[in-house]
């Protein structure tokens, strides 16, 4: 068992609310650098 | 638990470290998939299995591989804060918007959302009464409910806050959701190609069915690329059903469960706040990425798109490799037998009604 504390219902609807925009913030960010050439082709492994 | 008290708050609040290490922990596991996906192709050169396997096989080999080593070494639980499965996922998906035509989703929305509400109703209903007969309480009840009928994971949170359930009530929805859901990877692909079933309906039902979005975008990539992008627009459709679901959940159980006094309507603000942004994220993807390649060449276009994608496919890698590092089965043990024989009936009621509404509203749709 883990001795950290476990994570309330409260904490857990809060994380989930801030990934959502984190990962729309992140996703349409990277594929703007996409389109825009600052990632360009062959960068990514 | 006695050892909550023993870990100051001061010393959770500044605790980043271990997050990290857990994200590393990922990475380095996405890399060795990456490796594996491109690899053993060429090393085993000439046998159709070794190109036949897909990388979602790989991620969760060596995410459930990983999960031994650090639960025998006992670093799991401090690295966990690391496995970001939503957020890999969900990063993933808007940048796989990009890959969809906006026409795509356009004419899929209608169908998408018909099965949607067809199948949340259904299944949601059958295992709320399966769940009265086996006598489970009413929160843990609703939170299987609506974990088996809309999206897994991210659906029982928010349920869990709508019903105001207990965290071991939500971590143990959360374990049945994962443990079920990770055969069904393999399952629903081999089932779809023994059926026959064009990659449109196998995707529809896909999408359908599987509890977790992550879960689905891994089944849907197995069966091919068409697949998948039915499976993402049938999950996202589900996905942004959760608001209605929850407030729906909210007052249901505020006026008519327990009967609270004085407790306040929810209201627009709520559909909003439980709205999943990441559809608008997917949406917008697909939004710029279809007027990106009307200003382009189709060739650079082709090679652009195609960065965006290498994008996507880490992102899916990563998101693949949490599942398999967050995979437990010691929450299900505590709970006794009923909630999971309650999951099980509800998932393969889900599978049948799923299989019959993708047949009859996806069997003419083509991705192009």
């Amino acid at each position: 068992m883990s001795d950290e504390h476990p994570p309330t219902v409260a904490e857990h609807t809060r994380a989930a609310l801030n990934e959502d925009w984190a990962a729309t913030i992140v996703g349409l960010v990277l594929l703007a650098l996409v389109l825009t050439g600052v990632i360009p082709t062959g960068l990514v492994p | 638990m006695s050892g909550e008290a023993a870990v100051p708050a001061a010393a959770r609040s500044t605790s980043w470290q271990w997050p990290a290490l857990g994200v590393l922990t990922v990475l380095v596991l996405g890399a060795g998939t990456r490796a594996l996906d491109k690899g053993v192709p060429q090393w085993f050169a000439g046998s159709d299995l070794a190109k036949a396997i897909e990388f979602p096989v790989y991620a969760i080999a060596l995410g459930l591989l990983g999960n031994v080593v650090l639960t025998v070494t006992g670093l799991r639980d401090r690295l966990a804060g690391g496995f970001r499965t939503e957020f890999f996922i969900k990063t993933g998906l808007v940048l796989l918007g990009a890959s969809i035509n906006l026409k795509v989703i356009v004419t899929a929305a209608g169908p998408a959302i018909v099965q949607a509400i067809v199948l949340i109703s259904a299944v949601f209903l059958f295992t709320w009464w399966l769940g009265g007969r086996f006598g489970l309480d009413d929160r843990l009840r609703a939170l299987l409910s609506t974990a088996v009928s809309i999206c897994g994971v991210s659906a029982a949170i928010a349920a869990a806050g709508a019903v105001q359930a207990k965290r071991e009530q939500l971590a143990y929805s959360a374990s049945l959701v994962i443990v079920f859901a990770l055969p069904s990877i393999f399952i629903l692909p081999a089932l779809a190609s023994a059926l026959g079933l064009s990659p449109e309906v196998a995707g529809a039902w896909i999408g359908g069915n599987i509890d977790t979005t992550a879960a689905v975008t891994a089944a849907g990539t197995i069966v091919g690329e068409h697949a998948l992008a039915v499976a993402t627009i049938v999950k996202v459709t589900q996905n942004a059903l959760i608001g209605v679901v929850v407030v729906v959940l909210t007052a249901w159980f505020a006026f008519r469960i327990e009967r609270r006094p004085g407790a306040a309507r929810p209201g627009a603000g709520e559909l909003w706040r439980r709205f999943p942004k990441f559809v608008l994220g997917f949406v917008a993807s697909s939004v710029i990425a279809t007027w990106y390649l009307t200003t382009v060449g189709a060739d650079e276009g082709k090679a652009v798109i195609g960065v965006a994608n290498d994008l996507r496919t880490w992102f899916l890698i990563l998101a693949f490799v949490s599942i398999g590092l967050e995979f437990r089965v010691a929450s299900l043990k505590e709970a006794g037998w009923r909630p999971i024989a309650v999951f099980a009936a509800a998932t393969v009621a889900n599978v049948l009604l799923a299989l019959g509404l993708a047949t009859v509203l996806f069997s003419g749709f083509t991705v192009t």
